[in-house]
């Protein structure tokens, strides 16, 4: 018979330095911990109540516009810029982690409609109600050397009004969004392909990082139009019950975008089947102004009419966090950092608002333990979340009056029309009348 | 036919036209054109004319008109002779085309329907239908005529400038008609592909390329109206689409692997190049003067010899064999192993706590140092001087004669209260102290007294005899004196009562029997003992050489005899009384100590073990064995010897009733041999029964069947019946269910007036209990009747369904099955499992704790690229999207090209259409 002896040796229990951390040897026998289930519950419970008590999202706001918030780029090539223009004409380059203004871009003459940075974050491109389309020079981001204001190195004046601009990935192609869609280059006074389909103006304008090839625009005749830049053409076309306000495509699924509608939802659609909406997310309670994507592609963030900022999974039907502060008026424009851990609103209150996409992490270098202690929190909470106790912890949210009341509403509304239909249903011939799925309800049309 | 002259009539007008206009455009050629018309006219006449106009329109087949031979030999004469007027031609062919051009849509129509379907030759050929040739041809003349005079009055009008005679502008006009004829031939004879069929005719394949061509021919060619734009852009549109759907759905592989993936890691390429020292002081350049310096120095090839002969030197420990390093080695181990050996074997003996063990040692030590005082004087001097020192030691402290502490305190309790042992100790000191002073007084007394000493040791050793005997008289004389107290009884309480004093009394007459017994026992073993010491002593004067061999020798045998005179004692204690035979006889297998043991239990424990006497025991003990082994052997069979020897008791029994005890084992065999086989017969006789019962006829000849009792099985209830005899159910379970009911709705309590409460006066006493409180008794009761006939049990007799709800387990429960899972038991199997570092050791703990997207905090996360996926290929490796350094622009550019080609395609696209 072999006879088991206890040994210990005593490089396992000393410490090389004080401050080490003692080693603790743990018995991992399952008949040893009877009560692991409860422990677990119980530590997940409490790091539930912990994130709620640590949900400190709001980092801090940059005002310097004296009008509304407009819109805004990120510069793909760095972290801490940010772009803004304002409904005075007033573009400002912004350090996000001063949060102070760096260079101002003066010049037009109306309201900044539209922004955006090309990819190497070198090139500015900025358009407005002026007709004007103005090219930038990005001044060199140390910001040790500060320039107040920049002139702009092209200015091309067009034949409409512009409503937006979004620049293609890796190339010197960007596209704007008025009367029509021109597609232009840096170099060319005039654009290079113009794209027209029906005869109302277009609202916004994106493309799709990932396939860069592919545009997606809304129109204010409550249509969405995505072209191929290929075949010079749009292909596809829907009319939806109302307008779009924003698209975004997701960067890390070419296939998928999303639309920010006037009724208060967003609606994913893959761009082959525009018949009917992947997902419906809901929860806003007035329209949606602007939605931009994580650059994971997991989130997105929207800004609404109704003064709050939401962040939605990509497959979520409702938000999972909401942000507002008491004096964020009307949010106009909402960007993901590049990161993907910032949110930056833009409002009507002539105000940048920096959050963070996770209310409650900690910011700054985690230690390797810290993180451990992180991630085995966050993985308890997503173990247990559909226990009651815990999802009411996790998901109770503090609403400001209006939009509480207004949800409320909205809630009933519903409601009353789904009883309705059902009764409807119930006293007609069976088959007679059929429900369309709440996916499809929306889109009224769609044109080829 | 009517469209055809509808068709004829355009071209004409269109013909007209153009020569309308190029008289309007140039008017020096225009009199040249009329006069080449009038020409044509004149010199060739109808034939020609006709043959001309034919040229584009139906004509004769290739065939006939090759037949003619003339026509194409004067083609092709004609077409060399008009290369002199080469650029004239142009000029013509660019008004020409002034005047085709009536709308751009239409030419550019033309020219690509031109280019395919040769519609100019059809549009030629309907030009000269045959007959309307005539009215053409009218017209043509009245122009003609126009013309002619008019060419009249230039010649005239040219005259009369020049003065020159009429016939040498005649003939230059001629030379200049002759040009422009051949070129109009060439122009109006536009090449078709009957020309171009020309060359290949008697190739291969010559007549069915001239089939299909007349084929085509006949076929009437319509120009279709182009498309309206928004048809056109729909028509676009969808091939866009189903282009566009393509290259999108090539992302699905990719999109799906992402989505599935447990984790998705946005991280940095982190390239560190260099991995070792090695690796980096092999990349090392010496840039600096001083590094030049050093690295030439490290190079010099003198330098490099002399370290190397120096190493070797230094190395002087190679020189040392291996068997002599081998073997030093071992002979460290072997020292090493030898030490420790000692040291356990020291530890070992440092632990043993028998007193027995370490007075054996004790003495041997002494033997040794004795022995070595003999041998050695220097040794002897030394331990002399030791001695002197004790005594001296003695003489000052007077350590022995009661000046401790512990012993004036004795003495000042008083010796006689103390027990034995210490006043043995006591005894002892002072006896010390005694031979320490003693041996003060004289040195050579010292000398004797050791000899006494050693001598004293040599009787105890020698004559253990002596000592039993000394034990055995104190054994006897305390015996005697129990025997002569023994009368004393109690003659108060308990022991005074009358059935007690009886029995006391009995015991005594026992117990004084039993000790006279002993006391004869005593007497005769002492008798033996004094005799074998008598002879011992004897033999010891006679050969004291070999005194303890001798002794001892002697005494195994002599102790034989007490042995089995102490056998037989016990067997009749045994027969006297049974009260402690079993303790005796569970040590029978040692007689030898056990005869003293029970002298000491009878005499009420007087000690006398000494380490040596229980040495001769143990001898003793080796002797009786080997007596019992040849008895064993001498008497019986030996399976009775041993139950004697084990059992005890028994044995003396088995032995006595041996004759008949066989017998009586072997009827007991018999006798229980016969029920088992009477117990088998029956059974064999049910077997068979319920064989009988099966297959009747078969068995029927089996004798046993006669036995077979009168049985039938019980019907089923019956059974059900018996075996359930006890038991009630159905009752239980009523009432268990009414428990339950009771227990979960409960029943409402009566009402009861708190004392003192509605007591205060005589009126309300006697109304009873509040009207109130007896109406909510009775809505409880009949809530409560509600709630049993809600119950989901109510209709089930036998049935009872819990109701109760585990409101502490509730908020532990999901109340739907959570989105991942499919089935109830992945869920719960998958709760059940820790995930915390205390339940899971740590290297299985980050795969348990990996949150969906690992990111790095100030990492620019780059939108997805392109990359083939294969879809059956399984991801037991999270899927890591790696990505270089965004502010570094060479490592990006350097991934950028390590990347796959997909990547390039769309980028090409984007550059063709920034092109277009």
């Amino acid at each position: 018979m072999k006879v088991k002896v206890i040994s210990r040796s005593t490089e396992d229990f000393t410490r090389d330095r004080s401050k080490d951390l003692q080693k603790v040897f743990r018995n991992y026998d399952p008949n040893l911990h009877t009560q692991e289930k409860a422990v677990e519950y119980t530590r997940a419970l409490n790091a539930a109540k912990l994130e709620k008590i640590f949900a400190k999202p709001f980092i801090g706001a940059m005002d310097g516009h004296i009008d509304a918030v407009s819109c805004m780029a990120k510069n793909p090539n760095h972290l801490k810029a940010i772009f803004s223009g304002s409904m005075d004409g007033d573009i400002r380059l912004w350090d996000l982690a001063t949060r102070k203004t760096v260079c101002q871009f003066p010049g037009h003459q109306g309201a900044v409609k539209g922004l955006t940075s090309s990819t190497n974050g070198e090139l500015l491109v900025s358009c407005g109600t002026d007709c004007t389309v103005r090219l930038w020079k990005v001044p060199s981001l140390n910001f040790d050397s500060t320039v107040d204001t920049s002139k702009p190195s092209a200015i091309y004046t067009w034949k409409h009004a512009f409503r937006g601009v979004d620049h293609q990935w890796n190339s010197s192609i960007f596209a704007t969004a008025g009367a029509q869609v021109d597609i232009w280059d840096h170099n060319r006074s005039e654009p290079i392909n113009t794209f027209q389909w029906g005869n109302d103006s277009v609202i916004s304008i994106r493309f799709n990082p990932g396939e860069p090839n592919l545009l997606a625009t809304s129109s204010s005749d409550r249509g969405v139009v995505l072209y191929d830049l290929r075949t010079s053409s749009p292909f596809k076309k829907i009319i939806m019950q109302t307008k779009t306000n924003s698209i975004c495509w997701n960067p890390m699924e070419p296939i998928n975008f999303t639309a920010a509608n006037e009724d208060c939802n967003c609606y994913t659609f893959d761009a082959r089947k525009l018949d009917e909406a992947k997902v419906v997310h809901k929860d806003h309670v007035s329209a949606v102004m602007d939605v931009d994507y994580s650059p994971t592609g997991r989130e997105f963030v929207t800004g609404s009419y109704d003064r709050t900022v939401r962040i939605f999974n990509y497959n979520g039907d409702h938000s999972r966090e909401i942000y507002h502060t008491k004096r964020m008026q009307r949010v106009f424009c909402v960007r993901y950092s590049c990161d993907a851990s910032y949110v930056i609103s833009g409002s009507d209150d002539t105000n940048l608002r920096l959050w963070k996409s996770k209310a409650a992490e900690q910011l700054g270098v985690l230690l390797p333990r810290e993180r451990k202690k992180h991630e085995y929190h966050d993985a308890l909470k997503a173990r247990f979340k559909h226990l009651p106790e815990i999802r009411r912890i996790v998901k109770h949210r503090h609403l400001p009056k209006p939009v509480y009341k207004a949800a409320i509403l909205r809630r009933t509304v519903t409601e009353a029309e789904n009883r309705k239909e059902q009764r409807r249903q119930a006293h007609s011939a069976p088959g007679s009348s059929s429900r369309k799925p709440f996916r499809k309800r929306k889109i009224i049309k769609e044109e080829s | 036919m009517a469209d055809s002259t509808e068709k004829n009539s355009k071209k004409q007008k269109r013909t007209k036209a153009k020569t309308v206009e190029s008289t309007f455009l140039s008017k020096t050629s225009k009199p040249e054109k009329k006069g080449r018309m009038k020409m044509k006219g004149k010199r060739k006449g109808r034939d020609n004319d006709q043959r001309k106009r034919r040229g584009g329109g139906p004509r004769l087949p290739n065939v006939l008109r090759q037949e003619l031979g003339l026509d194409v030999k004067r083609n092709s004469s004609s077409e060399s002779d008009s290369e002199g007027g080469e650029d004239v031609r142009d000029f013509y062919e660019l008004d020409e085309e002034v005047a085709q051009e009536e709308s751009g849509k239409n030419r550019r129509f033309d020219e690509v329907e031109n280019y395919q379907y040769e519609l100019p030759d059809d549009f030629e050929d309907e030009e000269v239908p045959s007959d309307e040739g005539e009215d053409d041809s009218d017209k043509s003349e009245v122009e003609d005529e126009r013309e002619k005079e008019d060419g009249e009055r230039h010649l005239r009008m040219l005259q009369d400038i020049t003065g020159i005679p009429k016939e040498a502008f005649d003939g230059e006009k001629k030379k200049r008609e002759e040009v422009l004829l051949s070129q109009a031939d060439v122009r109006s004879e536009i090449v078709t592909i009957h020309d171009l069929l020309v060359p290949l005719q008697g190739m291969p394949g010559y007549s069915s390329l001239r089939k299909r061509v007349l084929q085509q021919e006949k076929q009437p060619m319509t120009l279709q109206a182009p498309l309206p734009k928004s048809e056109r852009d729909k028509v676009q549109r969808k091939v866009s689409d189903k282009f566009a759907r393509k290259e999108i759905t090539k992302w699905e592989g990719v999109v799906k692997r992402n989505r599935e993936a447990p984790t998705l890691f946005f991280e940095q390429d982190q390239n560190l190049g260099y991995s070792t020292v090695g690796a980096i002081a092999s990349g090392f350049e010496p840039r600096t003067e001083f590094e030049k310096q050093m690295a030439q120095l490290r190079q010099d090839p003198e330098l490099v010899e002399a370290y190397k002969n120096d190493g070797a030197k230094m190395l002087e420990l190679n020189k040392v064999s291996v068997k002599d390093v081998i073997d030093r080695q071992n002979r460290l181990a072997k020292m090493r192993s030898l030490l420790f050996r000692h040291e356990m074997k020291a530890k070992r003996i440092k632990k043993i706590k028998s007193k027995t063990y370490h007075k054996i040692k004790k003495k041997e030590r002494q033997k040794a140092a004795s022995a070595e005082l003999e041998m050695n004087p220097e040794a002897a001097k030394q331990q002399a001087i030791k001695q002197e020192q004790k005594r001296a030691e003695e003489r000052l402290t007077l350590k022995h004669k009661n000046s401790s502490k512990w012993a004036k305190r004795i003495l000042k309790r008083g010796l006689d209260v103390q027990d034995d042992a210490t006043r043995a100790a006591i005894a002892e000191q002072l006896q010390k102290h005694e031979e320490l002073k003693r041996k003060m007084n004289s040195m050579n007394n010292n000398e004797s007294s050791t000899d006494e000493e050693s001598s004293d040791d040599d009787d105890e050793e020698e004559d253990e005899s002596k000592r039993a005997l000394k034990a055995l008289n104190k054994a006897k004389e305390k015996t005697a004196k129990v025997l002569e107290e023994g009368d004393e009884a109690p003659k108060k309480g308990l022991f005074a009562l009358p059935f007690m004093e009886r029995g006391l009394k009995k015991r005594q007459e026992e117990a004084y029997e039993e000790a006279r017994q002993a006391l004869e026992d005593y007497d005769a073993t002492l008798n033996q003992l004094q005799d074998e010491g008598e002879e011992g002593e004897e033999e010891t004067q006679q050969n004291s050489s070999a005194v303890k061999v001798t002794g001892k020798r002697t005494f195994g045998p002599a102790k034989k005899p007490v042995a089995q005179e102490y056998n037989k004692r016990k067997r009749l204690d045994d027969f006297g009384k049974d009260s402690d035979s079993e303790e005796e006889d569970g040590e029978f297998d040692e007689p030898v100590p056990q005869i003293i043991e029970d002298k000491n239990d009878k005499t009420e424990g007087v000690q006398l073990g000494t380490a040596l006497l229980d040495e001769e025991q143990v001898m003793a003990q080796h002797a009786i064995f080997r007596n019992l082994d040849d008895m064993e052997k001498a008497v019986g069979p030996k399976t009775s010897y041993e139950v004697a020897i084990f059992a005890g008791d028994s044995f003396r029994k088995v032995r006595s009733d041996s004759g008949h005890s066989n017998k009586a084992t072997t009827s007991s065999v018999i006798h229980t041999s016969k029920p088992s086989h009477e117990t088998k017969e029956t059974d064999q006789s049910y077997e068979t029964d319920s064989d009988t019962e099966m297959v009747e006829g078969f068995l029927t000849t089996n004798l046993t069947t006669d036995q077979k009792p009168d049985y039938e099985l019980p019907s089923q209830a019956e059974l059900v019946r018996r075996v359930f005899a006890g038991d009630d159910v159905a009752a239980e379970f009523e009432r268990d269910k009414l428990e339950t009911l009771n227990e979960e709705n409960p029943e409402p309590e009566k009402p009861a007036l708190v004392p003192g409460w509605g007591q205060w006066t005589h009126v309300q006493k006697k109304k009873g209990l509040p009207d109130w409180m007896v109406r909510e008794h009775e809505e409880k009761k009949r809530k409560r009747g509600e709630a049993l006939k809600k119950r989901k049990d109510a209709k089930f007799d036998h049935v009872i369904i819990s109701e109760t709800i585990n409101r502490k387990a509730e908020k532990l429960m999901a109340t739907s099955l959570p989105f991942p899972f499919t089935s109830k038991e992945a869920y719960e199997g998958n709760m059940r499992m820790p995930i915390g570092p205390d339940f899971n050791p740590a290297s299985a703990l980050s795969a348990l704790n990996r949150p969906e997207i690992i990111k790095k905090p100030g990492l620019i996360i780059q939108p997805i690229e392109y990359e083939e996926v294969d879809p059956d290929e399984t991801n037991d490796q999270p899927k890591r999207i790696i990505q270089g350094a965004k502010p570094k622009q060479s490592s990006k550019e350097k991934s950028k090209k390590g990347k796959s080609s997909n990547k390039l395609v769309p980028k090409t696209l984007g550059q063709k259409v920034k092109s277009t």
